[in-house]
């Protein structure tokens, strides 16, 4: 069982000690069940952190986000940022490193364990609880949840209130850290790869048009899954309105011929074109954190549209994004047996 | 819109949908699941498949008056010859809204201050004219974030509303609060009965009832301008901002935000064919207040997130008198970060 | 107001003249309204421009109200619309809707001596003051012009302050020492201080890169002058012009509609968010 109490005590004497930054960890949010993502540089504040299936963000995006902000503030401070990573968060934070997206000495990970299950799904356990409010979610053994509401605890069978991902989640432990909390717990009885996007592709070719056209109908184009994704670092993206990237000597030109791909309208046409260019800029790439999916505010199932293409990348050439930072990245390299012969 | 002596009528729940049945001269919209647990308002198919006990709509009603994406006025232009212009306004059928939250309807009033005050906005009042809002008391509150009471509202609010229908048991108690909403009553005939002395004590008791469900307090609000002025440039904002992501959830689901883009969608280059659109747009987003040189005036997370709060409990304080914010808790609730409006309040609003 | 405020009225262009030349370039367009359209505007106020399939740009009108047969805007190349602007001809016809924002209070500075302090494109917002004044020129008393710009080639409408010597005392610089130049070099803020202009009676109004508007207030300060005798104007992204689409809002206000124009008395008290 993860001790939440060392995990602090560590967060605390590197701070303590100075030798990182902050520490990017979660803490009990004032909004709802679900922890919130907190960056922390005072070591007294550690006691703040928590660590149990209510802490769904992915922190790798704050690893990305610590970055810009430093550009921007021209700070000299090289000490490393530790942030706590769950397996998907730390394979996120590989796949930035493989993309040399900061060196590796910037960033002190501390793993944590999902005790072999995950983390819930909110919508899930409102509707397990059947209108109750979730006080509090703990790991209970490998297969369950221990749920507290006003009318005391239970324990509820995990796979029924997790998150969609962690059901399908190929290593719930992290693959990279520099100091990891609770069980190693491989074998997982939960394990489903790509269960749901295979489910999906049985249906008929027009239903499945049909399904995504209802889904990309309601998209809001609050890029609330683009903002949160961790490898969608681009300093421009093609659907913002203007360039970000303006220097001193960028040119009246560059900026008016910039190619407005995607219009700012909710129509079909252009939304579906913005989650399709996502999801095929993240081939190779995503590592089925789903917090895409988790934040959308009209429940889009955007992780079908991540998983199939990381399903192609793990079935036709063996890549498991992620999983090794010193490994070449999926587009990136070629082997002599890859399937399809226009490389030779 | 002027208030006439309000009509107090009770209504059979078995009778709503034979209610809706004599409106077939307006488009008629409820509160409906769109898909999987997204609750929106939805034309309404079957009158006797509506309940009127839904949660919170993920979308607030915003849209039937100011729709994510308008557009202004189509143009075509020959090259070497004068532009010519389309005007566009909007002329929908006349259409009623059942099951509006009362937090709903008071964004409802604050937009209409922003859309008619000193230039009137047509496409705005061109749709506002054609929308009855039937407002639906909440018994129960819909979402775990309501703060209705802590911004001046309540479960029972009537102010933008023409209707207010509270669920008693099995009636409905409704009450026309304008001349439409008189109307819209006028037409169900004798679906509706006067309400009686006994109806009214058990509508006030309901009322009671749901006022007395506890609800996130915010402290002084008279103070909470002030102390947000005080506290302009205080680290905090940059603090409680460093989670944020930059996403619209908190803006575009928001009752009261209105911010818009204004764009071109050329369909044709020569000759020049497109329509100029307006579309939503949020405060949060980067490229808001970017000027061409690349200057930025509210660069960092933290200056963005002011904005928004400020915004809603100060300048529009300022301007207008009142909060910008009817407590719906949607930006609560579905920031994929846990930024909290009420504890944003709390820690910079407060002397 | 009633009618549509969305939709610009057609204004052709009546004629082009280029100012500064580069990647930086200005051009000064005079817009006629079409079909009997037109409005009317005070020293100060904006309009919106439109170029058809490419967007619309908030630009300040660069002639002064008296002007009634046609508009004059001063652009600089810089963006989307901009561009397209400058890639366009006389004869050719763009949307114009407007006017947007406040004014500045010329009525209440008759009898006052008159600063105006520029650089850069910054004297095109500033430009029907300084024509307001010299065509009532007895109701004002000393105006002085105090203008620069980085090279000799980057001063715009160097035939008009020619023609103003003489009503006006102008004071020209250019940043660095050039051949032929007899005007002064350096920064505008510093030329001000050598001719150290009274603040006795007088009013400064101001317009150009921020940089330069924050040393000359902090020099005007210097020589006495109050911050209700200091005016400049600010600016941010636009897109609606009618304070509705939130853009430019700035504390209470929005820039569209309460500004551009303020003394530094009421721009003091504003978030500096501009």
């Amino acid at each position: 069982m993860i001790d939440v109490a060392a995990l602090k005590a560590h967060a605390k004497s590197l701070l303590e000690k100075g030798s990182v930054r902050a520490v990017i960890g979660y803490r009990k949010s004032t909004a709802g069940l679900l922890a919130e993502p907190a960056t922390i540089a005072d070591a007294d504040a550690t006691d703040d952190l928590i660590f149990d299936p209510t802490c769904v963000q992915n922190l790798a995006l704050y690893l990305v986000n610590d970055k810009k902000e430093r550009v921007h503030s021209r700070s000299d401070d090289k000490r490393p940022i530790a942030v706590v990573a769950k397996g998907c968060d730390s394979r996120a934070i590989t796949v930035l490193l493989q993309e040399k997206h900061f060196p590796r000495e910037s960033v002190h990970v501390i793993g944590v364990s999902c005790e072999g299950t995950g983390v819930v799904d909110a919508r899930k356990l409102a509707k397990k609880l059947d209108g109750k409010k979730a006080l509090s979610v703990n790991f209970d053994g490998s297969e369950a949840f221990s749920i507290t509401t006003e009318d005391g605890a239970q324990s509820i069978p995990a796979a029924e209130v997790m998150a969609e991902r962690c059901l399908e989640c190929r290593s719930a432990h992290p693959t990279l850290s520099d100091m990891t909390f609770g069980e190693a717990k491989s074998e997982r009885a939960l394990h489903a790869p790509f269960q749901a996007v295979k489910h999906k592709m049985k249906d008929e070719q027009d239903n499945r048009w049909a399904f995504w056209a209802r889904q990309f109908d309601r998209c809001l184009r609050c890029y609330a899954c683009r903002s949160v994704c961790p490898m969608c670092y681009c300093e421009e993206c093609v659907v913002d309105s203007i360039n970000f990237a303006v220097l001193p000597d960028t040119t009246a030109d560059e900026k008016a011929d910039r190619i407005k791909w995607i219009e700012r309208s909710p129509a079909r046409s252009e939304t579906a074109m913005y989650h399709m260019v996502r999801a095929i800029h993240l081939a190779g790439r995503c590592v089925d954190c789903a917090e895409c999916e988790r934040v959308c505010p009209v429940n889009i199932p955007l992780r079908l549209l991540n998983t199939r293409l990381e399903m192609e990348a793990f079935e036709t050439f063996e890549y498991n994004p992620g999983s090794d930072m010193n490994a070449p990245t999926l587009t990136s390299s070629f082997r002599d047996t890859d399937p399809n012969s226009f490389i030779r | 819109m002027t208030k006439t002596v309000a009509m107090e009528k009770m209504l059979n729940k078995a009778d709503l949908a034979a209610w809706m049945g004599k409106l077939d001269s307006h488009r008629l919209f409820s509160p409906a699941l769109e898909d999987e647990d997204v609750w929106n308002y939805m034309p309404v198919e079957e009158a006797a498949k509506v309940l009127l006990n839904h949660p919170n709509t993920v979308r607030p009603p915003k849209g039937f008056v100011f729709p994510q994406r308008e557009v202004l006025y189509e143009y075509s232009q020959v090259p070497g010859e004068a532009p010519v212009l389309n005007e566009t306004l909007p002329d929908p059928a006349p259409a009623v809204v059942f099951g509006v939250r009362p937090c709903d309807s008071r964004g409802l009033v604050r937009q209409d201050i922003v859309f008619t005050k000193e230039y009137e906005d047509p496409y705005y009042q061109g749709r506002r004219a054609k929308v009855i809002y039937v407002g639906q008391a909440c018994n129960q509150p819909p979402s775990p974030n309501c703060f209705c009471m802590s911004v001046g509202g309540s479960p029972c609010a009537e102010d933008g509303l023409d209707v207010l229908m509270t669920e008693l048991d099995g009636k409905y108690h409704v009450k026309a609060l304008t001349p439409r909403g008189s109307e819209l009553l006028a037409k169900g005939g004798e679906l509706f009965k006067d309400a009686q002395a006994a109806d009214k004590a058990a509508v006030e008791k309901a009322h009671a009832s749901a006022k007395a469900h506890p609800q996130r307090p915010i402290k002084d609000l008279g103070k909470v301008a002030g102390a947000l002025k005080a506290n302009f440039d205080s680290p905090a904002w940059d603090e409680m901002a460093k989670a944020c992501i930059g996403c619209g959830i908190c803006t575009f689901l928001c009752p009261t935000c209105h911010c818009f883009d204004i764009s071109d969608e050329v369909k044709c280059s020569s000759p020049c064919k497109g329509e100029r659109v307006r579309t939503w747009d949020s405060c949060q987003f980067p490229d808001f207040t970017m000027h061409t040189s690349g200057h930025n005036p509210r660069e960092t997370l933290g200056s963005r997130l002011r904005q928004r709060v400020c915004h809603k409990f100060l300048y529009f304080v300022e301007n207008h008198d009142t909060q910008q914010c009817t407590g719906c808790g949607r930006c609560v609730s579905l920031c994929p970060v846990g930024i909290d409006i009420v504890s944003v309040v709390e820690r910079l609003g407060q002397p | 107001m009633s009618q549509n405020a969305y939709l610009p009225k057609l204004g052709r262009i009546a004629a082009i003249k280029e100012e500064v030349a580069g990647a930086r370039a200005i051009k000064t367009f005079r817009i006629e309204f079409v079909n009997g359209d037109g409005f009317e505007h005070d020293c100060g106020q904006c309009a919106m421009i439109s170029v058809f399939g490419k967007g619309e740009s908030m630009i300040s009108i660069a002639s002064a109200p008296h002007v009634k047969d046609y508009k004059q805007f001063s652009i600089m190349r810089t963006g989307r619309v901009t561009t397209a602007l400058h890639d366009l001809n006389v004869g050719d016809v763009v949307g114009v809707r407007g006017p947007y924002g406040n004014k500045f209070p010329v009525k209440d500075w008759k009898g006052k001596n008159l600063i105006f302090i520029g650089g850069g494109c910054g004297l095109a917002p500033i430009w029907p003051v300084v024509q307001t004044a010299v065509n009532e020129r007895r109701q004002f008393g000393n105006i002085t012009v105090f203008y620069g710009g980085r090279s000799s080639r980057d001063i715009m409408y160097r035939n008009e302050l020619e023609k103003l010597k003489g009503d006006v005392d102008v004071h020209l610089s250019i940043d660095a020492q050039e051949e032929g130049w007899d005007g002064y070099c350096g920064f505008v803020p510093a030329n001000v201080m050598t001719k150290a202009p009274k603040a006795d009676n007088a009013i400064a109004i101001t317009c150009g890169p921020p940089i330069m508007i924050k040393y000359v207030i902090q020099n005007l300060k210097e020589l006495g002058f109050e911050d209700d005798m200091i005016y400049t104007t600010i600016e941010n992204k636009m897109k609606c012009g009618i304070g509705k689409c939130g853009r430019c809002n700035v504390g209470k206000d929005y820039v569209c509609v309460n500004g551009p124009v303020y003394s530094w008395a009421a721009l003091k008290d504003l978030p500096q968010e501009y």
